[in-house]
């Protein structure tokens, strides 16, 4: 009998089984493909390794802006894509260390739920007195003819492409779309982005989104928003337009970007008596979902889908069901969009604030207000925009477009969620120079 | 030499008034009747002109505070005109918020504490009477906090500066406390800070008049023995004399069937003088006069305007009285001395439908009439059964004066009265 029983080894489910490990419970792990899950092997991770390199290719490009004379950059794509797999490798390693170290008995194979307190691995059937589900998702496939064509890529098997496309269609504007984006772009393909909706990067701030939309263009990334793609046929591109023309685009690759899906099927959730549809399983903001002693974190429940929320939700359902009272507060979870130039956010957008109909006040402060964000970037433009309350000024949203953003994003978060006020915020002082002082300054003209 | 302003006395029995606010403030020009304050009574808002054209130089009293009246309120003049000897005199002003009360007498009964070493284990004998109720309405522990008052004291200030600087409470939570906003139960932030969604909105004063009704519905039940007893009269006179009214209109004077039934109760009251009475201090008064009083729903709430001498005034002129208050009351015009001397009061829910209810007398009156709706009631007659027009009627007495019977007595003879509504009026219709 297990205390603990985790289906799932990304960063929802490792973490959590590691933290009860470590509270001294007999912990369970099933996995029944990657240790680390889709961010560790085909998602965070891989693509920031590349991202890395496609910065460095535009860096060399750029260097004479920092008198130095670099002669034309190429990418070894084969050699990046071993650099991967050898990060991959280190970090799986390391995972699998913590679930050692933490006592955390790993399973390998496909884990159905076979009643409220079973689960069966392969045939082998294990009790538990709690059951974790952290099945992660997987790239949703949109209903086009032909998605499954030869020529069609997901944000997983992009990763076997053997050379850089020259020209590469990318379905979707979201966060993933625009990271290949940014990524192909950097590496020399003739990229465009096909976005339904009228703005990319959607849950964004606008002001923010249309900012990274204009510098992503002057990039040479061509984006056509509000354009639903229709069909796909070989390696063309069939789509109609917002006013109904309708066109063809014919690319070497087609990269499908349209989403997740949270990973809900062939786990038996229906005989345990879970409730869950296809838009995932329903969770309180303690993690628990309607059947008691069953749990679940991470993008199965279809909440955040981002890596970090995924951790922490299955933390605070460790917790409460040891015995501490935890909960999650999603309106301080930071994300990020790892283009080039970067974004990060957290809390409100001006969007969802009018929304709410909750009083506001805004202020935005140009990144060259930073000494350091000038050094950095020569042609780069920025933004910091900040929200806050009308009456008390508490810090609403803090969004931010600029590279290294998404390293001092979570000295917002934090303020957000020990609730400073802006003007509170005069008392932290920010080192000089640096990116963030553009955000500090953003936060103080607020609260004026 | 500047022009002191006085709460003015706003009828023979106000002795004191709220400054509700103030509609000009400290440096503002005015003009002769210039409204520069909204005062209330306990029985009605009234507005303050300013009496002199020239500049407000001074507020002597706060929003809210209770003034007695020939009190200066401010001083209008000209700039640099000293207003100190206008200033109310006596050491009666309430005093600044936050301000810690003299506690040497206290604290010479507190052994001295060491200043400078916090204890985690806080002995509530150290904690100033502010500061326990501080802690108190914040559900809150003493935490180990160095006191700054006589004898290691600790103060609500020490309390304030001890939570302002400690995590305990989110800097967006403190700007809700300091507003009122209350802790719930435990902090949801990390470490159990207290963040502003564990917080409850405060709870909303009553307004000034809300609160007299509170008190005298509380000091009725407290001070009483109140009885209701129900009957009904037959409606058909009441019905056949509105008809006849509205069917004469123009030619006759308007009167509606509340104001009926309140005319034939001073009929009935004349006959019965008993209960029209104040029972006050173990002593009975038998009022001579009869001074109706008739509850009012306002926007501000309940309020009873007086109809005085009603024993002297025709139908009409009791009507056209009634009619008088009510606008008035609903205005806010009426002058205190019209919501005071009652000797009787009347009630009336039955336009809102109500059947029956029990009315809390208007103490010290010693019997309150509650006015029902008209239903139709099934009636014996010969051998068959007709339906009758009927206004219920809801006698509420207090039993220490008034017992059952003559009580139900008072109710039979209301009921004739209303029945005999037509010739009771003496209209020529």
């Amino acid at each position: 009998m297990y205390d603990l029983f985790v289906i799932g080894a990304g960063p929802g489910g490792y973490e959590a089984a590691a933290r009860a490990g470590k509270l001294g419970k007999k912990v369970a792990l099933a996995e029944k493909q990657y240790m680390g899950g889709v961010c560790l092997n085909v998602g965070c991770i891989p693509t920031k390794t590349y991202l890395r390199s496609a910065k460095l290719m535009t860096d060399c490009r750029e260097a004479s802006a920092f008198a130095i004379d670099v002669s034309a950059p190429r990418l070894d794509l084969p050699a990046l894509a071993a650099r991967k797999d050898r990060v991959v490798g280190t970090l799986v390693k390391g995972v699998e260390t913590l679930l050692k170290r933490s006592g955390v008995e790993v399973i390998r194979g496909h884990a159905r739920l076979t009643s409220r307190n079973t689960v069966e691995v392969e045939g082998q059937p294990c009790q538990a007195a709690n059951i974790l589900i952290a099945t992660g998702s997987r790239p949703a496939v949109p209903p086009v003819p032909g998605i499954d064509s030869a020529s069609v890529v997901d944000s997983s098997s992009v990763f076997a492409l053997k050379q850089i496309p020259g020209k590469l269609a990318i379905i979707g504007g979201g966060y993933i779309g625009l990271e290949f984006a940014s990524f192909f772009a950097a590496a020399g393909s003739e990229v465009v982005v096909f976005e339904m909706l009228p703005q990319i990067a959607s849950g964004c701030d606008r002001d923010i989104a249309d900012r990274l939309h204009r510098e992503l263009r002057r990039q040479g990334i061509a984006i056509r928003t509000s354009v639903k793609v229709t069909a796909i046929e070989k390696n063309v591109l069939h789509f109609t337009e917002a006013g109904g023309e309708k066109g063809r685009f014919e690319a070497d690759s087609i990269l499908n970007a349209t989403g997740r899906q949270p990973v809900v099927e062939d786990l038996g959730l229906e005989r345990a008596g879970v409730d869950f549809d296809r838009k995932g399983v329903r969770t309180s903001d303690r993690g628990k979902t309607n059947v008691p002693g069953v749990w679940a974190c991470g993008d199965c429940t279809g909440r955040r889908l981002l890596a970090h929320a995924a951790t922490r939700e299955g933390i605070v359902a460790v917790n409460n069901m040891f015995g501490r009272e935890d909960r999650l507060r999603y309106e301080t979870i930071p994300s990020v969009i790892y283009t080039h130039p970067e974004v990060a956010s957290v809390g409100w957008t001006e969007q969802e604030l009018e929304a709410k109909g909750i009083p506001f006040k805004k202020s935005q402060v140009p990144m060259a207000y930073s000494g350091r964000f000038m050094i950095d970037n020569p042609q780069g433009t920025g933004l910091a925009k900040v929200l806050v309350g009308a009456r008390y000024g508490e810090i609403l949203g803090v969004h931010v477009l600029g590279d290294s953003s998404s390293e001092f994003i979570v000295a917002a978060a934090a303020m957000m969620e020990m609730e400073l006020c802006a003007s509170d915020v005069a008392g932290v002082v920010f080192p000089h120079p640096t990116v963030s002082e553009a955000m500090k300054e953003a936060i103080l003209r607020a609260a004026e | 030499m500047a022009t002191p302003v006085e709460m003015p006395k706003l009828g023979n029995t106000v002795e004191e008034a709220i400054l509700v606010s103030w509609k000009k403030g400290k440096g503002d020009k005015v003009s002769n009747g210039e409204i520069i304050a909204e005062i209330e009574t306990d029985k009605a808002t009234f507005e303050l002109p300013a009496p002199v054209d020239g500049t407000i130089l001074e507020l002597f009293v706060k929003e809210g505070d209770l003034v007695p009246v020939f009190t200066n309120v401010c001083a209008i003049g000209e700039p640099g005109e000293s207003v100190e000897s206008l200033r109310a005199s006596g050491g009666d002003a309430p005093p600044a918020a936050g301000a810690e009360p003299p506690q040497a007498v206290q604290s010479a009964a507190v052994p001295p504490r060491q200043a400078a070493a916090p204890s985690s284990a806080v002995d509530e004998s150290a904690l100033s009477p502010r500061a326990r109720r501080y802690l108190r309405q914040r559900s809150m522990e003493a935490p180990p906090v160095a006191g700054s008052g006589p004898g290691g004291r600790i103060l609500e200030q020490d309390l304030i500066a001890y939570f302002a600087a400690n995590p305990k409470v989110s800097s967006l939570a403190r700007k809700h406390m300091e507003e009122g906003y209350e802790i719930r139960g435990a902090g949801s932030g990390i470490n159990g800070m207290i963040l502003a969604r564990d917080l409850d909105a405060p709870g909303q004063k009553l307004p000034k008049i809300r609160e007299i009704i509170a008190r005298r519905m509380r000091d009725s039940l407290g001070s009483s023995a109140q009885y209701t007893l129900s009957a009904s009269a037959e409606a058909t006179g009441l019905l056949s004399l509105r008809a006849r009214i509205k069917a004469a209109a123009g030619r006759a004077p308007d009167i509606n069937i509340n104001e009926m039934v309140m005319f034939c109760t001073v009929r009935a009251l004349i006959e019965m003088p008993e209960l029209n009475a104040e029972f006050i201090n173990g002593k009975i008064y038998r009022r001579a006069g009869i001074n109706l009083g008739f509850a009012c729903d306002t926007e501000k709430g309940l309020l009873v305007p007086v109809v005085h001498g009603c024993e002297n005034l025709s139908i009409a002129e009791f009507a056209a009285r009634v009619k008088e208050l009510t606008r008035q009351t609903i205005d806010g015009t009426v002058s205190p001395d019209n919501l005071t001397g009652g000797t009787f009061t009347v009630t009336n829910l039955g336009n809102l439908g109500i059947e029956s209810f029990t009315p809390i007398l208007n103490v010290p009156q010693v019997a309150i009439l509650g006015v029902d709706a008209i239903q139709l009631k099934p009636v014996r007659r010969g051998a068959g059964v007709e339906f009758v027009d009927f206004i219920g009627l809801s006698l509420t007495c207090d039993h220490q004066v008034i017992d059952g019977a003559p009580g139900a007595r008072f109710l039979k003879l209301l009921r004739e009265k209303i029945e005999q509504v037509e010739s009771l009026a003496e209209l020529n219709l």
